[in-house]
């Protein structure tokens, strides 16, 4: 004779199994796997670009007045959620006045609006695009800001003779994540455009994960035992610009911030 | 081959001024001629720049005071490709500096011959054994 | 008969030029046999980069001797034989400080009234050498730039007349590389010179190929995709590039340039096309014709041999370390101060 109660309670044993499958998968998104470069590595190639304002504060911020009062709306500080994980950059307290001092200051003190080289890892989230070219041994990320440019050694690690703006990149691969390590970076750049700021023991290590066909997740964890009572991290997506034929112009900004520095020496007209 | 070589040579009359100038600046529009230096200081600071490096010294005064010369030299860059870091000039090396001052009057000066008390020429003598490198942190 | 003498000479010497390359040079004497390898010989088949491209990675130097334009007395003589380079390396390496020597460009080995002593930082005139057997870059019987139409030199002339008496006022009347605008070696197309800080860095990834030149760490990262140039009315320091490959070689076509970059005194009109082809292992040749019908009758091409050099590329971050600009100017405002309390 069939056991009814045996058959339904295997019925339901193997409904709850497959239930419990179907929600444990569908907790679990599958990971997305970039296409593969001809070498075999998770393909970074293109131009990207960041869409914040991370550039003007890394920290949260409400929208404010601008610098220059004839330009209006056109030019006042956008507002902006902190890219920073835990909200805040934790600052020593003497480093925390600087910050503050900076932030007072920033049209004659930020290094951007000398068109100075943004360092790392500003140069990633300025408000211009930047391209990425992968080949096996290096990986070059050319700025359009001031041309500003580095080259990623993919190798075995070497070391920096001296300090310099851009710093000095080694990567590897962990899984389908470029990580960058920047060491040797000058103590003359800043962070954004409210004045935060670094010393010279600066260590920034870098993340580049594809998350999408037109998206990466870029990670910064930022290392100053000099500014800041720990270690920090910001973290942001970065879009491709995909557009047809796409491309990097100049801005060769040089020439926009000579006035500003050199205005002064200009010969003053005989009257 | 040689008679051939030796005669276009020798009939050469006016050198061609053809290429354009490299240098990225003319010097003479920055230094004086006119105001050759000699000083003699100990290194304070380094700084690794480009275009142009410099050294600042203290160079003791005839009256006992010091003055901070700075002394600007080529890129460091090729510097580096010698194995030179930033580690290789320590403060307190003593260096003498022939050299032009600047047009503006300020105390600094374009270093056109820079040797070590000992004469040995400064760069070059770093690469030389005195205040070479240490192992391992010059880059490949 | 001095004349042709020196003509039959050339033949004679491309003779033996084609004969001569399969022979390994001494040590630092002759140019390489593959530099030979320029207009003549056979071509050497590069590896390839993942994606099937030919293998154009690499730091390159593209210092020589060689001059840009072929001395006056050598007339159609394109190539030296292989001893008169060894003779002529020979005089540069002897020469005495300060001393012309015909037929070689001596570059940063010229020294200055005023300025330090390069061989300080490591700049060895001994290690100068020829690239190549050619008596200039500027290939072809004449061997130099066309001469200048003549609206070209009345618009270069009443450019000149505009800043005369002007030079010291600002910046703005400042040549562009002592603003760190635009330095001789990052300017397009690439020319030479004996001199230090010639280092370029090619890196390929699919679709692109990368010029990065060490100094003022200018950057060309250029499609090879054949695509169309910009709009006319978008105008670069460094023009627009776009890139295709014709067999072994990388053709890179740019116009768009602005009407400031004037290369060796040219128009915005200037349109240039380089060719990189792999000759060796340690061996490119460069080879660049520019055209520009405001300024040369007809278009000129010059052919430079590059070298495999050790890296790495370091930054030259000129704008940021720019003392000698203020230096300058500040100087001209204080010789006026001076003549004007003479005057007074």
């Amino acid at each position: 004779m069939r056991n009814w109660l045996g058959d339904s309670v295997v019925a339901g044993v193997l409904a709850a199994a497959l239930l419990l499958a179907a929600t444990h998968g569908a907790a679990q998104a599958p990971v997305y796997r970039a296409p593969r470069t001809p070498d075999g590595k998770p393909s970074l190639n293109g131009i990207w670009q960041a869409l914040n304002t991370a550039d003007w504060d890394l920290q949260g911020h409400a929208a404010s007045k601008g610098p220059v009062p004839s330009l209006g709306a056109v030019f006042a500080v956008p507002p902006g959620l902190s890219v920073v994980e835990g909200g805040e950059i934790p600052y020593l307290p003497a480093a925390a006045a600087k910050k503050k001092q900076n932030q007072a200051n920033w049209t004659t003190l930020d290094p951007e609006a000398k068109c100075y080289l943004p360092g790392v890892p500003r140069a990633t989230y300025l408000p211009y695009p930047f391209q990425i070219v992968q080949s096996p041994q290096t990986i070059l990320m050319s700025y359009e800001y001031a041309g500003a440019v580095r080259v990623v050694n993919m190798g075995a690690p070497t070391k920096a003779p001296a300090d310099s703006w851009m710093g000095w990149s080694n990567g590897r691969w962990e899984g389908d994540t470029l990580v960058v390590d920047v060491t040797s970076q000058l103590d003359s750049t800043w962070f954004d455009r409210a004045g935060s700021f670094h010393s010279d023991a600066l260590h920034v290590v870098e993340r580049y994960t594809p998350r999408s066909a037109d998206t990466l997740t870029y990670e910064a964890t930022i290392e100053d035992p000099k500014v800041f009572s720990r270690p920090w991290k910001i973290s942001m997506p970065l879009y491709r610009r995909v557009e047809k034929d796409a491309k990097l112009l100049e801005y060769k900004c040089v020439e926009f911030a000579e006035e500003l520095l050199y205005g002064s020496l200009r010969k003053k007209s005989s009257n | 081959m040689r008679t051939t070589l030796i005669a276009v040579v020798a009939a050469a009359g006016l050198v061609l001024a053809a290429v354009p100038v490299r240098a990225h600046h003319a010097f003479a529009a920055e230094f004086d001629q006119n105001k050759p230096i000699k000083v003699q200081g100990s290194v304070t600071k380094w700084e690794l720049t480009n275009p142009h490096s410099w050294i600042y010294i203290d160079v003791k005064g005839e009256t006992g005071n010091t003055v901070t010369w700075m002394i600007e030299g080529a890129s460091p860059n090729n510097l580096y490709r010698l194995g030179l870091t930033k580690e290789s000039l320590p403060a307190g090396s003593v260096i003498t500096v022939e050299g032009y001052q600047a047009k503006d009057g300020s105390t600094r000066a374009v270093g056109r011959n820079i040797v070590f008390a000992n004469g040995k020429k400064f760069f070059l003598g770093l690469t030389e054994a005195e205040g070479a490198p240490k192992e391992g942190t010059a880059p490949q | 008969m001095g004349r042709r003498f020196l003509a039959s000479t050339a033949a004679l010497a491309a003779v033996v030029l084609i004969a001569l390359l399969s022979q390994a040079p001494a040590a630092g004497q002759a140019p390489s046999s593959a530099a030979k390898a320029t207009t003549a010989g056979k071509a050497w088949t590069p590896p390839r980069t993942p994606d099937g491209k030919p293998e154009l990675q690499g730091i390159w130097s593209d210092n020589t001797l060689t001059p840009f334009e072929r001395p006056k007395n050598l007339g159609a003589k394109e190539f030296y034989t292989d001893q008169e380079v060894v003779e002529l390396a020979k005089r540069v390496r002897e020469g005495r400080p300060g001393e012309e020597i015909e037929g070689a460009q001596l570059g940063a080995a010229n020294p200055q009234a005023v300025r330090y002593d390069l061989e300080l930082y490591g700049f060895d005139r001994t290690k100068l050498r020829y690239t190549s057997n050619r008596t200039s870059l500027i290939v072809g019987p004449e061997g130099v730039v066309p001469p200048m139409l003549p609206q070209a030199r009345e618009r270069n002339a009443a450019r000149a007349a505009k800043n005369k008496g002007h030079e010291f006022d600002s910046h703005e009347q400042r040549p562009l590389s002592e603003r760190c605008l635009l330095m001789g070696q990052e300017a397009i197309p690439m020319t030479p010179g004996a001199n230090e800080g010639n280092l370029l860095q090619i890196v390929q990834g699919p679709g692109y190929v990368t010029l990065l030149h060490e100094i003022d760490h200018n950057t060309r990262v250029i499609p090879t995709d054949g695509r169309p140039h910009l709009p006319q009315n978008i105008r670069l320091w460094q023009g627009d590039s776009v890139g295709h490959w014709e067999g072994n070689t990388l053709v890179v076509d740019t116009t768009n340039f602005t009407n400031l970059t004037a290369f060796r005194g040219s128009s915005e009109n200037l349109h240039l096309v380089e060719r990189f082809t792999r000759a060796a292992d340690d061996t490119m040749i460069y080879q660049f014709t520019v055209e520009d019908p405001a300024t040369w009758a007809k278009p000129w091409t010059a052919e430079v041999p590059w070298t495999k050099t050790k890296g790495p590329v370091y930054e030259y971050a000129c704008h940021e370390g720019n003392t000698m600009i203020s230096t300058i100017l500040r100087g001209a405002r204080v010789a006026e101060e001076e003549a004007a309390k003479k005057g007074k």
